[in-house]
């Protein structure tokens, strides 16, 4: 991924923390993001909050991960969850048979998904607009079945993880606290990942395809490679999501990992928030996940069966049909107007060129 | 049971599935928006037939006209509160808005019916059997299958004989150039969510027949429609006829020679491997 020469990884790093294009305003923001995560644990002492919490950072996770091929390359991935089944699966099978620690499972579980949306998405990424989208929708069906289907996975049953005296750090049996900063160190590290890419060559390449497909192969752009890569990528990331589910909540079933409602989820998280920007899966994942835990807590237990998703339900049409565009979008939109003054096209190109993205632009020869 | 009987019964599916994908196609076709709320549709149209088996005359089929006026104001109540406004956002907006919009009728179900599984008891055709070339089939499913034909070919005609179909049509191909025809997009709009809601509530109501009725009936049959409206090419109507059918034999024959528990995995596998071969779907056009 990334920039590729002799400043590749240093270079590749160097973009990833380089936040956004508005460095000021969004560091600012991020550090207070931050601080907030890592000083929560000790403020809110509530196990429900601290739940919540968790499974906030975890969609913040799966939703920046499905920025790198639905946001950037606008391609609709609605089978995000056969990613999470696979990274959650190797973590539950190889320490449930093999006892194997979480540390030294991770590695296989990511790249079992890694190898896993290669070979499929190299089939898949040839199809565009909605048959992609129900493709990626059929195919994670089909190991949704699969691993129903099949007796080594078990089946319907699922699987226990062997629970250790907590806390064991090699296989991740935490106390809250614990999976707190495991989980905020997972989504740092995606946003690293994510975050790199959006700034790096590949990065502008997707952009380019998503805006016209046909331009960028046309000056140029391997599409389908960047296209492949984005997609494993964020195959990679669900699949490091999933092996933390699988530790964390110490038992999955294919209806927990793998359902569709999860992939559409996933997609709508980082939709909702913003699709493409880094802050969107993040305040998509702050308003969602929240919102359907505390009313399920609220409403789920007594009066109207099923009012709680009702409630949920009402909330996502009208973010649908008010703001298309997410949350983000009525920030950046507000930041535009304020921006728009004085600052020209011009001066935002020449920024690029004087940032070294002018010789990187999608098509040039490197 | 022998291939014949897998065959025949896998077309008999295959037509209901047929039906399902005409209306979801046709929502497509004019509005370019996946209704992901379609098997929902469906579902309240078994709703629909169950309460009038159970209330007003006993049988399934009494509902049909129930289920077609209950689906269409469904359908117009959607795209007037909904899709009308998901339309200027993109196209992840609509699928977004039609996933919550599932989700609504799901639970509002839900709250409504409860949890059970309701089936009817009482039906002209229920339990009763019909020898046809040596092969014995289940009259609620001759008929079920018989009606999402005989529903098809009506919509068809409508589509291709009709000034109001030709209007459709036309939308469909360019919604700039119908309005400069003098066609209101905006009702054939409404009439493209009202022929989708009807179809799947007719189609609900065929069902209601052989099917459990439940919040959660809709799901499945959703899925299947989709990979055959992808399968059979977006927005296409005899697409969506041959994939139906064809969607429904793979069924039966994967769960007749391979395993029940897959049957849906092999349609998946099938939409997949087609349009490996062909991207725009069987019969569709890029």
């Amino acid at each position: 991924m990334g920039a590729k020469g002799a400043t590749g990884p240093i270079k590749t790093l160097r973009l990833a923390w380089s936040l956004s294009d508005r460095p000021r305003a969004e560091q600012i923001g991020f550090g207070l993001f931050l601080a907030a995560m890592l000083a929560f644990p000790w403020v809110v002492k509530a196990g429900f909050a601290r739940a919540v919490a968790v499974q906030f950072m975890l969609y913040a996770l799966y939703g920046t991960s499905w920025n790198a091929i639905g946001g950037f390359g606008g391609q609709v991935d609605l089978g995000a969850a056969k990613s999470v089944g696979f990274g959650a699966y190797a973590v539950a099978l190889l320490t449930s048979t093999l006892d194997a620690p979480f540390w030294a499972v991770l590695p296989v579980a990511v790249a079992a998904a890694m190898l896993e949306s290669f070979v499929v998405g190299a089939a898949l990424l040839r199809l565009r607009g909605h048959y992609f989208a129900i493709g990626t929708l059929a195919v994670a069906l089909v190991w949704q079945e699969l691993f129903v289907f099949w007796e080594w996975t078990g089946g319907a049953r699922g699987i226990n993880l062997p629970i250790k005296p907590a806390p064991d750090w090699a296989y991740l049996q935490l106390d809250p606290v614990g999976y707190h900063y495991v989980a905020l160190g997972l989504l740092l590290a995606g946003l690293l990942v994510v975050n790199g890419i959006r700034r790096s060559r590949l990065g502008y390449q997707l952009r380019a395809l998503r805006a016209n497909e046909e331009a960028a192969a046309s000056v140029g752009v391997d599409v389908f490679a960047a296209k492949l890569k984005a997609y494993v990528t964020s195959a990679a990331l669900y699949a490091a999501g999933g092996a933390f589910y699988a530790a964390y909540f110490g038992y999955i079933d294919p209806f927990s990992v793998m359902p569709m409602d999860l992939s559409v989820m996933i997609a709508m998280t980082a939709m909702l928030g913003g699709a493409g920007a880094m802050w969107g899966p993040l305040i998509g994942a702050a308003v969602l996940v929240p919102l359907d835990r505390y009313l399920g807590a609220w409403l789920g237990g007594h009066g109207v069966q099923g009012i709680d998703f009702l409630v949920y339900s009402v909330v996502i049409m009208a973010l649908a049909a008010y703001q298309p565009k997410g949350v983000w979008g009525i920030i950046a939109s507000i930041g535009k107007v304020r921006r728009a003054r004085g600052a020209s096209r011009c001066a935002v190109a020449g920024e690029a060129v004087r940032r070294g993205h002018g010789q990187r632009l999608p098509g040039s020869v490197h | 049971m022998v291939l014949a009987d897998v065959l025949v019964s896998g077309v008999l599916m295959g037509l209901v599935y047929a039906l399902l994908a005409l209306g979801l196609t046709i929502i497509f076709g004019v509005m370019d928006t996946v209704n992901f709320a379609h098997g929902e549709f469906l579902m309240i149209g078994m709703y629909a037939a169950w309460l009038t088996a159970t209330y007003v005359f006993p049988d399934p089929l009494a509902g049909l006209p129930v289920a077609a006026a209950v689906g269409a104001l469904l359908g117009v109540a959607a795209y007037a509160l909904l899709v009308r406004r998901l339309l200027r956002g993109p196209m992840v907006a609509q699928l977004f808005g039609t996933f919550g919009l599932m989700l609504f009728l799901r639970y509002g179900a839900l709250a409504v019916f409860g949890p059970n599984v309701r089936s009817v008891t009482h039906g002209v055709l229920l339990g009763k059997r019909v020898l046809l070339g040596g092969i014995v089939l289940d009259a609620t499913r001759l008929a079920a299958a018989a009606g999402s034909a005989v529903l098809f070919g009506l919509v068809y005609v409508l589509l291709q004989r009709t000034r109001v179909g030709v209007a459709l049509r036309a939308t469909a191909v360019s919604r700039e150039a119908a309005q400069y025809m003098g066609i209101d997009t905006e009702r054939m709009n409404a009439l493209g969510w009202a022929i989708g809601g009807a179809t799947a509530g007719m189609a609900g109501a065929l069902l209601t027949n052989f099917y459990y009725v439940s919040p959660t009936a809709g799901t499945l049959f959703a899925m299947i429609t989709f990979t055959a409206v992808a399968l059979g090419g977006f927005g296409s109507v005899p697409g969506a006829f041959v994939a139906g059918i064809l969607v429904g034999v793979v069924q039966m024959l994967a769960a007749q020679y391979v395993a029940a528990e897959l049957k849906l995995a092999f349609v998946y596998l099938v939409y997949f491997l087609a349009v490996m071969i062909r991207p725009q779907g069987l019969l569709g056009v890029r």
